[in-house]
């Protein structure tokens, strides 16, 4: 499998009046066409913005620093908002973390979803649309598609919401789909049934998804590498294997023991103490190692590099250098997520 | 929620709009009674001069004039529920006749004026929400302000100075060059002046209310989902956020109509246009009293009417009413997931 998607060193960049903070900070991955990568991160951490700097769906105070996108080898980075209607829709398109207020209120399901049919497609005929919109909407599995063509958004529930915004993204069967906490907002259930019916559709139509989520439980269930990001920085990246049973960074070492899977009966859920740094003021060196139990002085000087674990797994941690003591990972390597 | 029967719903409505009108007169009537002034000069001119005692009770008899305040105002309500609101003690003829005479040129000039108001203060904010923080809509929004802040009386004057007297390229008062009644393009030309100072004065506050809307609806999550699909910015603002503004714009345009149609009395009087708004002016100053109170029982009633269309708008697009009556199919949609 080939590269589809390319970032290097890609830093984004808000400006405000205090100055400006960096959101995103040096990035590199490339995915695979057909696979999914999970970004995790707490909130805050950049991974949001990461794919909406992709998609060139950044707010207006914010910017590319610096940085190149490739998608299929051709550099996106500067493409304009014109170039970029082009590729949305058809080549990236995304589903967002909020399935209420991501759709117009105003407008019916069917109209939503019949307009993301047409845009590619102006000389498609009226009928040939609506049926396509009725298959989307009973790919994304909602039932009785035809007499739901024209109910409105708020006729509907959260999990039937994203269904519907899932068919307005795969509409134009996009080689990649970026998905931003897409089933956070809904209850426990409905969240396993998207997920589920996210797997389904990415295997029938071949697509890489970028999957935004906080939910290392989630991560678990979908994904096939992971990517972990920290104040802006992947901090550790590689397949869903290696991050789960072979963690290297103390990051992802806490993020693994605040799991309620991972807490012995009868104690307390293992937190990691502080908060994120604030990126319009970040710390010399590691941004993590306030915060980190295993931090070596050289943690507070320098930012460490990419360090390679194996041909797919790497992680940003000076625990990895050669010189750094030997440190035993806390996390259990049998561990069932 | 139950929804109200319509005739209790409607008749709650009409009960306040009559009770209105029923305060407004009591307190137009006595208010214009107790201010200083003769009717008298109204009716005779400046005959009242030289009038004797005895001529002047003779004449305030025959007018109705010399008994106590409340009789007076008694007498008027009776006449009034039979559609006689007597005569017009300045034209000595029926108030309603007078009135009648002039009305048409009022709906034309402030018919005009609000239709040109309210198509381009849409059009202008649209443009400045489609260019926000550009220099178009910087300089409209700077430009906007200045010239909504300048006053009606003043801006006709130096209009009048500029396109009548200086350049005299635009006739600065009446309603028609005498002779030529009939004359369409010569009542025309005398619309333009009236015209652009009730547009010039309104334009900015309702083009500013629609540009402030459309940029609170373009920061919606859903037309971040329909960029994420393909479709321009353009698109975005035609098709999804002004429609989703355009119940509160409709509901905003009917409270304005008392707005613009106060701002055409005055600028009536300016340009000595043959309107109901000159004919309010002159008859509050000569204490033509029963010409007063129907010209402020019109306007009065105009007013309530245009609020209570307003409040029918808003209630009708508040969403929690929407919600509330497909509360059933939406349970419908959720079961059936």
């Amino acid at each position: 499998m080939s590269d589809i998607l390319k970032i290097e060193n890609l830093s984004v960049n808000f400006r405000s009046e205090d100055g400006e903070s960096e959101v995103v900070r040096g990035v590199s991955f490339s995915l695979k066409s057909g696979e999914t990568l999970a970004i995790v991160g707490e909130s805050g951490s950049g991974k949001s913005v990461l794919a909406k700097s992709i998609m060139k769906l950044l707010p207006h105070n914010a910017y590319i620093k610096e940085g190149e996108i490739l998608l299929n080898d051709i550099d996106i980075t500067s493409y304009t908002e014109r170039d970029m209607q082009k590729l949305r829709g058809s080549v990236l398109s995304m589903i967002f973390q909020d399935p209420m207020t991501s759709l117009n209120p105003t407008i019916s399901i069917g109209k939503q979803i019949a307009e993301a049919v047409r845009l590619h497609s102006p000389k498609m005929k009226r009928a040939d649309v609506k049926s396509r919109v009725i298959e989307l909407m009973e790919l994304v599995g909602i039932e009785n598609a035809e007499e739901r063509y024209n109910l409105y958004p708020h006729n509907f529930s959260g999990g039937m919401r994203q269904r519907s915004a899932l068919a307005i993204a795969i509409a134009q069967n996009p080689a990649i789909l970026f998905a931003d906490e897409p089933t956070t907002s809904l209850d426990v259930t409905t969240q396993l049934q998207i997920l589920d019916l996210l797997r389904d559709i990415q295997k029938k139509l071949g697509m890489a998804v970028v999957f935004i989520t906080h939910d290392l439980g989630v991560v678990a269930r979908i994904a096939d590498r992971v990517a972990v990001m920290y104040s802006g920085k992947i901090v550790e990246i590689g397949t869903a294997e290696e991050i789960f049973y072979d963690p290297k960074h103390p990051y992802t070492w806490g993020l693994m023991k605040s799991l309620p899977s991972f807490a012995e009966k009868g104690k307390e859920l293992y937190t990691i103490s502080g908060f994120p740094p604030s990126p319009g003021d970040l710390p010399k060196g590691d941004a993590f190692a306030p915060r980190n139990e295993y931090a070596l002085r050289i943690d507070y000087e320098e930012m460490p590099p990419m360090f390679k674990v194996s041909d797919t797994h790497y992680a940003a941690t000076w625990l990895l250098d050669s010189r750094a003591p030997k440190v035993l990972p806390p996390v259990r390597r049998d561990m069932n997520v | 929620m139950i929804r109200e029967n319509p005739f209790v719903y409607y008749g709650k409505k009409l009960f306040v709009f009559l009770l209105s009108l029923f305060i407004l007169s009591l307190a137009v009537f006595f208010i214009s009674r107790l201010a200083p002034g003769d009717p008298l000069v109204s009716y005779y001119g400046d005959r009242v001069e030289k009038m004797s005692v005895e001529e002047r009770e003779w004449a305030e008899n025959k007018l109705g004039l010399n008994e106590s305040l409340p009789v007076q105002y008694g007498r008027w309500a009776k006449n009034a529920l039979c559609g006689d609101f007597g005569i017009s003690y300045k034209y000595k003829m029926e108030a309603s006749e007078v009135i009648g005479e002039r009305i048409g040129n009022t709906l034309v000039l402030g018919g005009i004026g609000f239709l040109l108001t309210f198509v381009l203060a849409l059009g202008l904010g649209i443009l400045c929400a489609y260019y926000e923080d550009k220099w178009l809509d910087k300089l409209l929004c700077r430009v906007g302000t200045i010239t909504s802040c300048i006053p009606e009386f003043w801006l006709s004057l130096v209009l009048i100075l500029i396109f009548s007297v200086n350049l005299n390229l635009l006739p600065g008062s009446g309603a028609y060059s005498i002779g030529n009644k009939d004359d369409f393009g010569d009542r025309m030309l005398h619309l333009v002046l009236p015209l652009a100072v009730v547009v010039i004065n309104h334009l900015w506050y309702y083009a500013y209310m629609v540009r402030n809307k459309l940029l609170e609806e373009v920061r919606a999550e859903y037309v971040l989902l329909g960029k994420a699909k393909g479709l321009s910015k353009r698109k975005i603002i035609f098709r999804h956020c002004l429609r989703n503004i355009m119940p509160s714009y409709l509901s905003l345009m009917a409270i304005s109509v008392p707005h613009i149609m106060g701002g055409t009395y005055i600028i009536e009087t300016v340009f000595s246009y043959p309107g109901i708004g000159k004919l309010a002016t002159e008859s509050a100053r000569y204490k033509d009293y029963n010409l007063l109170m129907l010209i402020c029982l019109i306007s009065g009633a105009v007013v309530i009417l245009c609020n209570i269309i307003a409040q029918i708008i808003n209630e009708r697009i508040d969403p929690r009413m929407r919600e509330s009556r497909h509360i059933e199919e939406g349970e419908v949609a959720e079961n059936g997931k």
